[in-house]
């Protein structure tokens, strides 16, 4: 208990630092930031945008104002070509992301977990050679070349699945907002399967040789149930933690995937407010996706012990 | 990750590793990049073997060109050298990577930018290779309040999703090619860092450490002359890797619009450039993501090499 106490205290920390940096972000800008946000207003129009972002006050307060602001979900306007609160754009694109994150997480395991498991049975055999050379050849394939390749061919000549999407929100239709998702999700979530493989492959052949297995053989209890019921479960703790851990590598994904596809999540949008330099809201959504990510990482390090009590004993020991 | 165990006990070995493992997502990604084919043990026995000389002769060529660009006989990058008509034509015996939307060569202008690309992938991890090793070294050696204090800023990097925190980077310093460096020297440090951490921390147990610190060996020269050297094979093996990660993610900061500026050739920036394409002349994306395709797999190969050579112990890593 007294863990986990420490641990909340560390991730109210880490948040805090993580906002702050956020918050900073902004003042890296060389120039006057009302310049770029409206460029063509008066002058009027200026001094009143900068009280309203509070930039004439103390550094410090100024970031009171932004977190307070942050934490009951006021993250600031756009400002061109409309003032609109980036909160509205927030609530259309983060579904989308998310899910594109959710669905390529999910292939992935769907072909991660067989794969580990047969690879890791047959391991030395040449099927095991094969597909340890082609997850060899998928890690260094990167999502964005894969994404690429899929809306030249499928999307663009043979014209099987739309890339310009209008894509329709889940609940409303979900067969069609599942084609749109279908060659992102592939694009997002193949390099992930051999990750997920490997790793599970090789924390399979370590369980195989532990006595309880060959105690589960010699009682004659079919190869598919050891594999399945008894293998699986201790060797499957990385790869969860890694599964969880690794939504760092999916968001970053997310974004770049979804640009090629035209996907309307958070990668179009920061693009977008890049692009209009619409700065206010490129620092609302660093400042989310990084508090999604520590919170994501503390309660995978919570899980992980909680899975795994030899992770416990082995830190109280330490 | 490990290789396959010969043995129960070696087995028992890794299991308890992979439990020590720390949740940390760069090491793991990184980590399981060098899953590599399993050909890795038998390399050990014969020498480099055929697939990393491919590899070599592959970087030399992509290498080779990006140095001599300007001598090269290629048309300008960035100036039109196609006939209005031959825009957005395939390959050709003239253009063999075919003409782009603007008449420019796409041949060229890949080859112009592996400068760019390749600057930036090496000296990004050339400088996070520098700060991450030596702030490593310290944090391993030192294990209280100095270690401590050299991890924090690292770890406070880390807790960025890595392209976010160099996205961010760029889009507020500006999109000049050293800011884009600089971004991602910020987002390899820290992996390069823990790598060295983790390795330092297992030599520095280890007996000649010891000896050389009973002879009275200052702490300086046992970092540099005892520590650093059985360090280095572990770090230059991941900085391959890491040269592959940050092509990679030139890449994806141009597609989400924080990269290097449109008007300096990169990899990145040709994909963009073919992006609007992809229906009538998907050969402007195609071949730059070719190219970093087999870069990407020939370094990967390579630091697997590295790392089989030197018996570089995944588990201590």
């Amino acid at each position: 208990m007294r863990l986990f106490a420490v641990k909340i205290l560390r991730l109210i920390v880490v948040v805090l630092v993580v906002t702050f940096l956020s918050f900073l972000l902004i003042k890296l800008l060389p120039g006057d930031l009302v310049d770029k946000i409206i460029p063509f207003g008066t002058d009027a129009q200026k001094e009143v945008l900068r009280n309203d972002l509070g930039l004439n006050d103390n550094f410090f307060v100024q970031y009171w104002h932004w977190l307070s602001g942050f934490v009951v979900g006021d993250f600031g306007n756009y400002y061109l070509p409309n003032a609109t609160p980036v909160s509205d754009s927030l609530g259309t694109a983060l579904p989308i992301s998310l899910e594109l994150m959710l669905y390529a997480q999910i292939l992935s395991l769907a072909f991660a977990i067989p794969f580990g498991i047969a690879t890791a049975y047959k391991a030395g055999t040449r099927f095991d050679a094969i597909s340890n050379t082609v997850a060899f050849g998928l890690l260094a394939l990167p999502n964005f070349v894969l994404a690429i390749l899929l809306a030249i061919y499928v999307g663009a000549k043979w014209q099987i699945l739309p890339t310009q999407s209008n894509i329709a929100p889940f609940p409303l239709n979900p067969l069609d907002n599942w084609r749109y998702m279908l060659m992102p999700t592939i694009a997002l979530g193949v390099g992930q399967i051999a990750i997920y493989m490997r790793l599970l492959r090789s924390d399979m052949i370590a369980t195989l040789q532990e006595d309880f297995i060959t105690t589960a053989k010699s009682k004659g209890i079919p190869t598919r149930r050891v594999l399945l019921s008894h293998a699986l479960r201790p060797s499957s703790l990385t790869l969860l933690t890694v599964a969880g851990l690794n939504v760092g590598a999916l968001i970053g994904g997310a974004l770049v995937v979804e640009r090629i596809f035209g996907l309307p999540g958070l990668g179009s949008k920061l693009t977008e407010a890049i692009f209009r330099q619409q700065y206010v809201a490129v620092q609302t959504y660093v400042a989310i996706i990084a508090v999604f990510y520590v919170v994501l990482n503390f309660l995978v390090d919570i899980l992980y012990s909680v899975l795994d009590p030899r992770i416990r004993h082995a830190r109280a020991t330490a | 990750m490990p290789e396959q165990p010969h043995s129960p006990a070696e087995s028992i070995l890794i299991d308890e590793e992979t439990v020590g493992l720390e949740p940390d997502s760069s090491a793991i990604q990184i980590g399981a990049i060098e899953g590599g084919p399993e050909v890795a043990r038998e390399r050990r026995r014969k020498g480099l073997g055929f697939g990393a000389w491919i590899a070599i002769i592959w970087l030399t060529l992509i290498v080779g060109s990006a140095v001599l660009a300007p001598v090269l006989p290629i048309p300008d990058p960035v100036a039109d050298s196609a006939p209005a008509a031959d825009y957005k034509s395939g390959p050709s015996v003239d253009h063999p990577f075919g003409v782009d939307t603007t008449g420019l060569d796409v041949f060229s202008r890949v080859i112009w930018g592996a400068r760019n690309s390749l600057f930036i992938g090496t000296v990004s991890v050339v400088l996070g290779f520098l700060v991450g090793g030596a702030c490593g070294i310290i944090g391993g050696y030192f294990k209280g309040r100095i270690g401590g204090l050299v991890g924090v800023p690292m770890d406070i990097a880390l807790a960025f999703p890595p392209l976010v925190l160099a996205l961010a980077v760029v889009t507020f310093l500006g999109r000049s090619v050293s800011n884009v460096t600089i971004a991602l020297a910020i987002v390899s440090a820290p992996i390069l860092y823990r790598i060295a951490r983790a390795s330092t921390l297992s030599w520095s147990e280890r007996e000649f450490v010891l000896a050389c610190r009973a002879q009275g060996g200052k702490h300086f020269r046992i970092m540099t002359r005892e520590i650093l050297p059985n360090v280095l094979p572990a770090m230059f093996s991941i900085a391959l890797l890491g040269i592959a990660v940050v092509i990679v993610a030139e890449g994806g900061l141009a597609i989400i619009g924080a990269g290097v500026k449109p008007d300096v050739v990169t990899w990145g920036n040709i994909i963009v450039s073919g992006q609007g394409e992809l229906r009538d002349a998907s050969h402007i994306a195609l071949f730059p993501s070719f190219v970093i395709f087999f870069t990407v797999l020939a370094l990967n190969y390579l630091g697997d090499v590295v790392r089989a050579k030197f018996d570089v112990r995944e588990s201590a890593l």
